[in-house]
């Protein structure tokens, strides 16, 4: 029974690290109808930012999540300007590959800057974590996971209960609708891209004291987030939460009682399950309507 | 004489067809021996690819100044691998064209010089490598040398180690599940076997994996007390410490040289305080090691590490061996390469058996609260 719940949080928490980074690809494809490939690098640029300012420049940790995150929201920004607003006209495939193409300038600017060695950034608490009967709470994973409820909930908040919220979601739905509405399209995609920006940011702040800061961290969340939007449903929100958890759930568990090497692989053939037998995912509406 | 544009093409042409041997000629007259060197200037290798160079040129110095080889300075001819295949073997085939070039220096990366390999044999003439894959040395060329110790020795290291030194019986074995791992993890097995312990639980992983939750869980319910790895990559390696360490298990640690890598001990911090490590080059294993060390932190300003050392001794063997060889002829200077016994160099003590390699134990080095320090030297006559 030790050995099932401290599995359960482990899990619990690399999932929330999915979920946080495949809730930055379901508000982009539910604005744009497009698969940010970049998201990833998100999460990694914020952590690079965060070695910046409190590592490098030795600022207070709190001001330098600050920086970092107005930092992503920057960078969101640029980003649909440079990457999606010139193609918005064109069909899904071009700003993919667009995507693509940033994802890797990304990663080569900060290999460029940093070199390929790994960089250490500190936690947010003192305490590297807390013994609970027969259970280790990691501090950074009981963090994660009190961020993604707060989340969770925020957006819940945010989607159903602001106009802001209401108009983004009028924006995904029906864009030309929303613009005879009188809602400006382009002001909400901006949004979509700077709350994306800020969330694979925060992500990849909190997640750069376990995993180390490295130009590999952003894809290899990523990777999994992706899996995660697939099996929760793309353009669900409350899919993304669920599939990044139970995505985390899944290969930690299968790594510990079936193969630690395939571990990847439960992820994976999960994700294979889906797509071949409810390719919508957990929550989310068919693709083929969607278009 | 009228000059027709004829006979200007026809000029040209003769100049650009005679130039090459013109300069060709003019180069062999020259006054140095020269030696060339695959080495990544660009790619991810890059900043290691400078300390291999760094390595290189200090023992050039140190060579020179001594008299040089055969009465003539030594010139290094460097040309970059891109830290891929086909960029080492571009880069060979270019220092290959030169005839004047009499011996050359590989990559530390198996798979690189897996790769210019066959170019090798039909060269004819002899690489200095540093990459440990045992087959390297016993695929039937002749033109391979190698200066560091083979895979083979360091699970042989770890296991005796562990049980002579350390006095430990049950060992739980982690390892990454690519080439290299997976060959680690099989010869430490292979050698735990031999000394009648094997091993009760022989775990691997995938590389960049974000949790080793699992697998610190297995070790843990294997009831190890003792603990052998081979990881590949560092940040692995400091998520695997710091969660051992949190989870509770304290056993002792014996590992491939990645333990005791700068970066390991940068980022696993105090996870890694009291591990042991094989290190080819450990500063304090031998005269020769420190005066190469206190050399390289004179010229450099910073601590020499396995790229730099490799590269110091492949230069100053093969300087050796020419001088020994009285000739620059490839066959001659294979010869005394191998009759080299007893040749002090920076990673050790050098004897050169009949398939190339140059090396037959390891250094085993201990992490004293974040400084790595020589422990001892565990060698093999086979």
């Amino acid at each position: 029974m030790d050995l099932v719940l401290q599995l359960l949080f482990t899990g619990i928490g690399i999932g929330a690290v999915y979920a946080l980074v495949a809730l930055g690809f379901v508000l982009i494809f539910r604005a744009t109808n497009v698969v940010n490939f970049a998201q990833g690098e998100f999460s990694m640029v914020a952590a690079f930012l965060m070695v910046v300012f409190a590592v490098d420049l030795g600022w207070p940790y709190w001001l330098s999540f600050l920086l970092a995150l107005a930092g992503m929201a920057l960078l969101g920004a640029i980003f649909n300007l440079g990457v999606y607003y010139p193609l918005r006209h064109r069909t899904f495939l071009p700003v993919i590959i667009a995507t693509i193409g940033a994802s890797i300038l990304l990663t080569n600017s900060m290999l460029a800057i940093y070199g390929p060695q790994p960089q250490v950034l500190e936690g947010w608490f003192e305490t590297p974590g807390i013994q609970l009967g027969p259970v280790y709470l990691d501090s950074q994973y009981l963090l994660i996971i009190a961020v993604t409820i707060v989340l969770v909930a925020f957006n819940y908040w945010f989607f159903e209960h602001t106009m802001l919220g209401k108009k983004l979601q009028a924006t995904s739905q029906d864009k030309e609708m929303a613009s005879l509405l009188g809602i400006s399209v382009s002001t909400m995609i901006m949004i979509t891209f700077i709350y994306s920006a800020v969330l694979g940011g925060l992500a990849g702040i909190l997640v750069a004291p376990i995993l180390f800061v490295s130009i590999q961290m952003g894809s290899t969340i990523a990777l999994k987030a992706f899996a995660a939007t697939i099996i929760g449903g793309f353009g669900d929100v409350a899919g993304a939460i669920i599939g990044g958890l139970a995505l985390g759930i899944i290969e930690t568990f299968g790594a510990a009682y079936v193969s630690v090497p395939y571990k990847d692989g439960f992820a994976f053939l999960v994700l294979v399950a889906f797509l071949v037998f409810r390719p919508q995912g957990i929550f989310g509406e068919r693709v083929a309507e969607k278009a | 004489m009228k000059l027709t544009r004829r006979d200007f093409t026809a000029g040209l042409t003769a100049a650009g067809i005679t130039a090459p041997f013109i300069v060709g000629s003019a180069r062999s007259q020259a006054a140095t021996t020269k030696i060339g060197m695959c080495v990544p200037v660009t790619g991810p290798a890059a900043e290691q690819g400078l300390w291999a160079q760094n390595g290189a040129k200090l023992a050039l110095a140190a060579v020179n100044k001594a008299g040089g080889v055969l009465g003539k300075q030594v010139e290094l001819v460097i040309e970059d691998d891109q830290t891929t295949n086909p960029g080492i073997v571009l880069a060979f085939s270019k220092l290959a064209a030169q005839p004047d070039i009499v011996g050359f220096l590989g990559s530390i990366r198996s798979t690189q010089v897996h790769a210019m390999a066959p170019d090798v044999l039909k060269l004819g003439k002899p690489v200095m490598i540093g990459g440990t894959d045992p087959a390297l040395t016993h695929m039937g060329n002749p033109w391979l040398f190698r200066f560091r110790p083979n895979d083979s020795y360091s699970g042989r290291v770890i296991a005796d180690f562990g049980a002579n030194t350390l006095g430990k019986k049950k060992w739980a074995i982690v390892h990454s599940t690519d080439a290299f791992g997976t060959a680690g993890g099989k010869a430490l097995a292979a050698a735990l076997e031999k000394i009648g312990t094997p091993a009760v639980l022989d775990q691997g992983y995938p590389n960049q994996s974000q949790d080793f939750t699992p697998v610190v869980l297995a070790v843990k319910q294997s009831g190890a007390d003792i603990l052998g790895t081979y990881f590949t990559f560092e940040n692995d390696l400091g998520i695997f410490a710091r969660q051992l360490r949190q989870l509770g298990v304290n056993v002792p640690w014996v590992g491939s040289p990645s333990v005791v890598a700068v970066s390991s001990t940068k980022l696993a911090g105090p996870a890694l305080y009291g591990t042991y490590g094989v290190a080819d080059y450990a500063e304090q294993s031998s005269d020769a090691s420190k005066a190469f060390g206190k050399a390289y932190r004179e010229t450099y300003k910073t601590a020499p590490d396995i790229q730099s050392s490799w590269t110091y001794d492949a230069i100053t063997v093969l300087s050796a061996a020419i001088n020994k060889a009285g000739s620059t002829d490839p066959a001659k200077i294979r010869e005394a390469i191998l009759s080299l016994k007893k040749f002090p160099g920076a990673e050790g003590e050098y004897n050169f058996d009949q398939n190339g390699d140059g090396l037959h134990g390891y250094n085993v080095v201990r992490n004293e609260k974040g400084a790595i320090v020589f422990d001892k030297h565990i060698e093999f006559d086979d």
